[in-house]
C-alpha cells in the first residue's frame, strides 16, 4: 500500500514539471509572435499620402520613403487610373506626420550619383499647416544622369562650336595666321628699303655737307692768309664765297629732290603698319577680345513647323 | 661764318619723317547708321540660330528700315528675306509672303521665290505656290546651289495636290542633292515627307524606315515640333500595319509635345491614343 502511494506522488510531480514546460513554451511562442507583429510594423499606427504623375518610371511597390534621410515608410500601391495617370499611395509612420506639411511636396531622386531611386518627403515652408491622413501631395523628379549628361553637352556644344570657327579663322588663307605673318613679312622688308634708303641719302647728305665744310675751311684759310691785304683781294675773295654760297643751294636743291620720297616711302611703312594692325585684329588671341559678327546667313529650313509633310487624315 | 654741324641735318631729318608719319591721312570711319544695321543684322542671325524666331525678324525689320533710310536697296532687300523666313518660322506666313514678294532684286530671286513657294504651301494653297514654282525651276537649273530645296519644294508642292507617287520621286531626287549641301534640317524633312508618301501609297515598310530616318535627324537637331511630328507620322503607320505599337508611338508623341509645351500637337497625339484605344 504505502509502495503504491509512493508512485501516485512521482506521477503528478511528472505531471506538475509537463505543464509547467509546456506553458514556458506557449509563452515563448506568444512572445516570438508579438515580436514578429512589432518588427513588420502590424502594431503600429500609420497614416496614407498618395500623389499622381504621369508615369511610374523608377517608381515600385515597398520602395523606401525618407524624410530628411531617415526612413519613414513605403510605397504602397501603385495603380494606372483610367485616365493614363500613375497613382501611387505612400503607407508612413502616423509619428512622422507632423514632418508633412500640406505644401510638401515629394520628390523622385536617386541615393547618390548611380544609387538606387527613394522618394523623399520635402516639407513646404509653411509648417504650420500639416497634411492630413489620406492628403494628396505634389510630385516632382529630381535631374538624373541623363538630364546632367544633356546641360554638358548644352555647354560643350557652342565651346566646341567656337573652336571650329577660330581654327577656321585661323586656318584662313585670307584672314588668318598665313595672311598675317605674309603682311609682316612685306612690312619687314618695306621697312629694311626704307632704312636702306635713308642711310644711302644721309650718306649723301653727309658727303656733300663735309665737302662745303671743307671748301668753307680753304675759304677761310686764305680769308686768314688774305686777310692783310684784303682790301686789294676782297673783290676775288668775294667772289669766291659767292660760289661756295651757290655750292651749297646746290646741296639744298638736292637735298629737296631726295628728301620727298624719302617721306613717300614713309607713308607707305605707316600704311602697312595699319594693314598689319587690322589682320591682327581679325587674327587669334586678339580675335578672341571682340565678339565675332555672326553670319547674316540664315540655316535653310524650307518646313520650320513640320507641317508640309503631315498625313492627310 | 660758323661751321655747320653734320648732327643738325639728321636731326631735321627725323623732324621732317615724323611730320611726314603723323600727317599720313586717317582712313574715314564707317558711317553710325552702316555699323547699327550691320550689328542689328548680325544679332537676327545670331537670334535665328539659337530659335528665337520673334526677337530675329525684329532685328532683321529694323536692319532693313535703316539700310532703307541710306538707300542701301540690295542689302535692305537682303534683311527683308531673312525677316520673311524668321516670320514663316514663327508661323506668320502671310507677313513673310508679303515681305518676301516684295524683293524684286536679281541675284536674291532666287531665295525669295524659295519662301515665296514656302508661304503659298504652309496658307494651303499648292495651285498658287505652282506660279513661283516654275519661275524657281526655270531660274534653278544645272548649276544652282539651291537645286536640293527647289527639289524638294517641288515634292511638296506634288504632295500638296494630293500626288503621292510624284511627291515620293521628287523627294527621293532631292535626298542626295541635300545631302551634298549639309542641309540636316532639310535632309530630315525631305525623310519625313517621304515617310508621309509612302505610307499614301500604302508601301508601310519604307514609309517606316523613311520616318525613322527622319526622326533620327531631328533628335540630332534637337527639334521637339519635328520629333513630334515624327513620332505621329510613326503611329499612323504602325497602326495601318495593325501593330500595338501605335500607341506606344503616339505616347512618345503626346511626351515629347507635352514637355515641349506644343498645344496642338498634344491634342493631336491624345485624339489618335483615343482612336487606337477604340
Amino acid at each position: 500500500m504505502s509502495m503504491l502511494i509512493e508512485q501516485d506522488s512521482e506521477v503528478a510531480l511528472l505531471h506538475r514539471g509537463t505543464r509547467r514546460f509546456l506553458l514556458t513554451g506557449l509563452l515563448v511562442t506568444l512572445l516570438i509572435i508579438a515580436a514578429i507583429f512589432v518588427r513588420q510594423g502590424l502594431l503600429r499606427q500609420t497614416a496614407v499620402l498618395t500623389f499622381v504623375t504621369e508615369s511610374a518610371q523608377d517608381i515600385n511597390k515597398g520602395q523606401a520613403v525618407k524624410i530628411a534621410g531617415f526612413k519613414v515608410g513605403a510605397v504602397d500601391t501603385v495603380t494606372l487610373r483610367p485616365d493614363g495617370q500613375v497613382e501611387v499611395e505612400l503607407e508612413i509612420d502616423a509619428d512622422s506626420m507632423r514632418f508633412v506639411t500640406r505644401d510638401a511636396v515629394i520628390e523622385l531622386r536617386k541615393e547618390g550619383l548611380v544609387g538606387s531611386a527613394v522618394l523623399e518627403i520635402m516639407p513646404g515652408a509653411d509648417r504650420t499647416r500639416l497634411a492630413a491622413n489620406g492628403a494628396k501631395l505634389a510630385f516632382t523628379r529630381a535631374d538624373g544622369l541623363t538630364a546632367m549628361a544633356n546641360s554638358l553637352r548644352d555647354k560643350i556644344l557652342p565651346i566646341l562650336g567656337d573652336i571650329k570657327v577660330i581654327t577656321g579663322t585661323l586656318a584662313d588663307s585670307r584672314q588668318g595666321l598665313p595672311a598675317t605673318l605674309g603682311q609682316v613679312r612685306e612690312a619687314t622688308a618695306s621697312l629694311n628699303t626704307l632704312l636702306k634708303t635713308g642711310n644711302q641719302q644721309l650718306g649723301d647728305v653727309g658727303q656733300a655737307a663735309t665737302r662745303a665744310v671743307v671748301k668753307a675751311e680753304a675759304g677761310l684759310v686764305q680769308l686768314d692768309k688774305t686777310l692783310s691785304t684784303v682790301n686789294n683781294r676782297l673783290p676775288g675773295l668775294l667772289d669766291k664765297a659767292q660760289g661756295i654760297v651757290e655750292h651749297i643751294e646746290k646741296i639744298t636743291a638736292e637735298a629737296e629732290s631726295t628728301v620727298p620720297p624719302l617721306l613717300q616711302d614713309g607713308r607707305a611703312v605707316a600704311g602697312d603698319v595699319r594693314e598689319i594692325l587690322t589682320g591682327a585684329k581679325t587674327a587669334w588671341p586678339i580675335k578672341n577680345l571682340v565678339d565675332p559678327p555672326a553670319s547674316s546667313s540664315l540655316k535653310a529650313d524650307s518646313d520650320p513647323r513640320a507641317e508640309g509633310s503631315r498625313a492627310p487624315r | 661764318m660758323r661751321r655747320a654741324e653734320p648732327w643738325r641735318y639728321a636731326v631735321l631729318l627725323a623732324v621732317a619723317m615724323l611730320a611726314a608719319c603723323g600727317a599720313s591721312p586717317k582712313p574715314p570711319p564707317e558711317p553710325r547708321l552702316r555699323v547699327q544695321a550691320q550689328e542689328l543684322e548680325s544679332n537676327g542671325a545670331r537670334r535665328y540660330a539659337q530659335g528665337d524666331y520673334s526677337a530675329a525678324a525684329r532685328h532683321f525689320a529694323e536692319a532693313a528700315r535703316l539700310r532703307s533710310s541710306f538707300d542701301d536697296a540690295a542689302a535692305a532687300s537682303r534683311n527683308r528675306l531673312q525677316q520673311a523666313q524668321a516670320e514663316l518660322a514663327l508661323g506668320q506666313t502671310q507677313q513673310a509672303l508679303e515681305h518676301a514678294s516684295q524683293v524684286t532684286e536679281a541675284p536674291l530671286q532666287v531665295q525669295a521665290l524659295l519662301l515665296q513657294v514656302q508661304a503659298q504651301l504652309a496658307l494651303g494653297r499648292a495651285d498658287a505656290a505652282q506660279g513661283p514654282l516654275t519661275r524657281l525651276i526655270s531660274l534653278c537649273e544645272s548649276r544652282c546651289a539651291e537645286r536640293g530645296r527647289v527639289q524638294l519644294l517641288r515634292a511638296r508642292t506634288a504632295w500638296a495636290q494630293g500626288q503621292a507617287a510624284q511627291a515620293a520621286t521628287q523627294a527621293e531626287a532631292a535626298l542626295p542633292l541635300l545631302r551634298e549641301q549639309s542641309e540636316e534640317r532639310e535632309v530630315a524633312n525631305a525623310w519625313r515627307l517621304l515617310a508621309a508618301a509612302r505610307l499614301a501609297q500604302g508601301d508601310t515598310s519604307q514609309a517606316l524606315k523613311a520616318a525613322l530616318a527622319a526622326l533620327d535627324l531631328d533628335r540630332q537637331l534637337a527639334v521637339p515640333e519635328k520629333i513630334a511630328r515624327d513620332w505621329l507620322l510613326i503611329g499612323d503607320i504602325q497602326r495601318r500595319v495593325a501593330s500595338s505599337e501605335a500607341r506606344m508611338a503616339y505616347q512618345r508623341a503626346l511626351a515629347v509635345a507635352q514637355a515641349a509645351g506644343l498645344k496642338d500637337l498634344v491634342q493631336l497625339a491624345d485624339q489618335s491614343i483615343k482612336e487606337t484605344s477604340r
